[in-house]
């Protein structure tokens, strides 16, 4: 019976009886749900917009204006918010109608037929006066939009009493050359977009995040899993069969084995999400455009990466967790002795999300530093792959570093295992487990 | 071909658990580890099975230390039961089967065979914490034997079975026996022990105090205990007036007297037919284990007797 069968036959046991484990398939769903939610968020958000439509009613008592001003103030105020899409295609967010009358157009603001009533009238010095009726606040959006457009107006119609055309007017209201560019001269090509910079590092975060919920949710459950053998004494049955390494490797890779196939789940269900993006968007929002690229930034070495510090983070901090169950022998007891991974899991996250967000000096050499220290580096390196910050050598490096911490790991755990799994009933010191590592029995 | 455990020591601690444990089984014996609760017992078999490095001494099988054999030479039911509660019973009976390097496929013909034979082959499908306690024991029991280990260590087999099943695994341990296989377990029903062991050891505080075939360790004691029975009245009185013998269990239907080493039990058949009466029942025998055991250890103190009353109730 060779050590690798075992290690696969308790790797198997445990995936086989945890995998339809109701807590596991319902926290699948969970992630499965908020992931497609995230994935449509740009089709979802659009629907909400067109439902949420403005009715503004206008009252021009001005009689001299030169063009339509309800027209104006429409082409206006749904340019404003015109977020690309052809304006054929969708609904516009203002609806302006004009209304003879003034009284009756407040009166149906109050009832909210109309979120705003503006009136247009012209003051004895001749320059147009706007008044706007709304419950809504003063410096709102909308409020926000009607101000600016009606100042477009304004100045359109002093323009007009200067005597320039409104065909010459178009002219003086085109926008001029603006261009932007990268400092580094070195550097061309186009720079980013405010969404391609934002979707880089929300990719830097959000892999993080799952890297740190796999590390504290799956770890937490391989402690369980040792503990709970333990406290149903059924640790003594396989441990006549199977070495205390091959049960601690076979529990790790099958927990792993089970968080793998969460997240390629969510991979594969949020990657069709997004190629199904531009079909479900023709359907729920009634156009054709809109199609989705994948996320700016989000390659395939990008993802291998994040595979790679997922995987290892994973193996180091599971087996130090399965170490820790091995100490305790109730399940009450789990959470107090797996602390000390917890704490140092936390404030790895913490540090790399804050660093990727520029909270804290990521050029800094001691952070430099600590995002080669294999229990931090998998909460790190992420965040400065894609910020650009990671110099050439800090990949390779951080991850042999890594390696080499796992097999370290590996060592210490299978002597901690090896004896804390016949300890019943004793509150483990920080001496007694030096003992146990220093002995192996 | 033996089971040789020679001069163990472990202390834990300031404790010193084992001091010296020898004794030995043959191959193909049954032999019946006896002690109070705490004694070693334990220990001592977790040391066999070399879950743990005793201090000093050496276990051996065939000569060769037992740490050197393959896992599948042994066979452990622990003390405290240990099953996967949520587990279909067949499903952890072949994942215990291969880990001992059986087949999947094998390990789930010699499981159904098993279950079969003790009668619970319908909860084959059943998750392990809705069978009852001794069903939950002939399956710990099975798994311990699925893989025809050579050499199997028991703590406390026959607790919580009833009448029926005790009777079904006491069969089961003879046809090991005729196998070949070697059976070591503990007991605290000693007529249990008496019935089915070849040999005993008797272990008190971390030593063993009398060990060997279970025949000599009776002889050993050195006294003899006569079962007698007549139609003279006043029996107990004239019995008691006899030099070199004392009462030890006045029945309804016999007296169970106990003859002093060096005295001869025929005395008392001799003073018997003196008295008179017709002698209805006369029968010479070893002392029992229980005696042995009171002997040489002292009764089991009240609390472990209270907690040992339901186990020893068969």
């Amino acid at each position: 019976m060779s050590g690798l069968a075992n290690v696969a036959a308790v790797a198997r046991r445990e995936y086989m009886v945890r995998v339809t484990t109701r807590s596991y398939v319902f926290g699948t769903v969970v992630l499965l749900v908020g992931v497609l939610a995230i994935a449509f968020a740009p089709v979802i958000i659009r629907a909400i917009d067109q439902s949420s439509q403005q009715r503004i009613a206008v009252h021009v008592a001005a009689t001299d204006l030169a063009g339509d001003p309800a027209a104006t103030l429409s082409g206006l105020l749904n340019a404003a918010t015109d977020t690309g899409t052809p304006a054929s295609d969708r609904k516009p967010d203002f609806v302006v109608t004009p209304v003879p009358d003034l009284a009756e157009a407040r009166q149906a603001v109050v009832a909210g037929e109309y979120a705003a009533a503006l009136e247009i009238g012209r003051a004895t010095g001749g320059e147009l006066g706007f008044t706007l009726y709304t419950n809504d606040s003063a410096t709102g959006r909308t409020a926000g939009l009607i101000r600016q457009a009606t100042t477009a107006i304004a100045v359109s119609d002093r323009l007009a009493r200067l005597g320039v055309a409104p065909a010459g007017q178009a002219g003086l209201f085109a926008p001029a050359a603006f261009g932007v560019e990268w400092p580094d001269p070195a550097k061309s090509g186009p720079t980013r977009g405010t969404t391609e910079a934002i979707g880089q590092d929300m990719l830097g975060f959000g892999m993080t995040l799952l890297i740190f919920m796999m590390v504290i949710l799956y770890g937490q459950w391989v402690a369980a899993s040792v503990v709970e053998e333990k406290s149903s004494r059924v640790m003594e049955v396989v441990l006549n069969a199977a070495t205390p390494f091959q049960l601690l490797t076979g529990k790790v890779l099958g927990v792993g084995a089970l968080a793998l196939t969460q997240y390629g789940a969510l991979l594969l269900a949020g990657v069709a999400a997004l190629l199904a993006q531009g079909v479900v968007a023709g359907i729920v929002l009634g156009d054709t455009g809109g199609s989705a690229p994948l996320p700016q930034g989000l390659t395939v070495e990008l993802l291998l990466l994040f595979g790679l510090y997922g995987i290892l983070g994973f193996l180091l901090f599971a087996v130090l967790y399965a170490a820790a169950g091995s100490l305790v022998s109730r399940q009450e007891d789990v959470n107090a002795i797996v602390m000390p991974m917890t704490v140092f899991a936390t404030f790895g996250y913490l540090v790399g999300v804050y660093a990727a967000m520029g909270l804290l000096d990521i050029k800094a050499a001691w952070m430099v530093a600590l995002a080669q220290v294999p229990l931090v580096s998998p909460y790190m390196m992420l965040g400065r792959v894609t910020t650009g910050e990671a110099m050439v050598w800090e990949v390779p490096v951080s991850v042999a570093l890594l390696v080499a911490a796992i097999v370290g790991a590996l060592w210490l755990a299978a002597r901690i295992y090896a004896a804390g799994v016949l300890m019943y009933g004793q509150r483990p010191s920080a001496r007694a487990i030096w003992r146990l590592v220093r002995s192996g029995t | 071909m033996a089971l040789v455990v020679d001069g163990l020591t472990k202390d834990f601690g300031s404790v010193r658990a084992l001091d010296g444990v020898t004794f030995s089984v043959q191959r193909g014996g049954i032999c019946g580890f006896l002690g109070a609760n705490g004694a070693g017992k334990t220990t001592t078999m977790r040391i066999v099975l070399g879950f743990l490095r005793p201090d000093s001494g050496s276990v051996t099988w065939d000569d060769r230390e037992t740490r050197e054999w393959p896992r599948r030479t042994w066979g452990y039911m622990p003390e405290e039961r240990g099953l996967y509660l949520r587990m279909p019973v067949i499903d952890q009976l072949v994942f215990f089967g291969t880990l001992y390097g059986l087949t999947r496929s094998r390990a789930r013909a010699l499981a159904a065979e098993w279950l079969a034979r003790f009668r619970i082959a319908d909860y084959a499908d059943r998750k392990a914490e809705s069978l009852s306690k001794g069903n939950q024991q002939k399956v710990q029991f099975i798994a311990t034997v699925l893989h025809d280990p050579d050499v199997i260590l028991m703590d406390e087999p026959f607790v919580g079975l009833d009448p029926i099943n005790a009777a079904l695994l006491r069969e089961a341990f003879l046809e090991l026996r005729d196998r070949g296989k070697t059976l070591l377990f503990s007991t605290h029903q000693l007529d249990q022990a008496e019935e089915l062991c070849d040999s005993v050891a008797i272990i008190d505080h971390g030593r063993v105090v009398t060990a060997g075939p279970t025949r000599e360790v009776k002889r050993s004691a050195g006294h003899q205990v006569v079962r007698v029975a007549t139609s003279v009245p006043d029996e107990l009185v004239w019995l008691r007036s006899l030099p070199h013998v004392t009462v030890t269990h006045p029945g309804r239907d016999y007296t169970e007297v106990r003859v002093d080493a060096g005295a001869d039990p025929q005395s008392v058949l001799r003073a018997a037919v003196a008295r008179g009466g017709d002698v209805l029942r006369f029968e010479v025998a070893d002392p029992s284990l229980e005696q042995i055991f009171v002997d040489r250890v002292g009764a089991l103190d009240v609390e472990e007797r209270t907690l040992a009353a339901p186990e020893v109730r068969p």
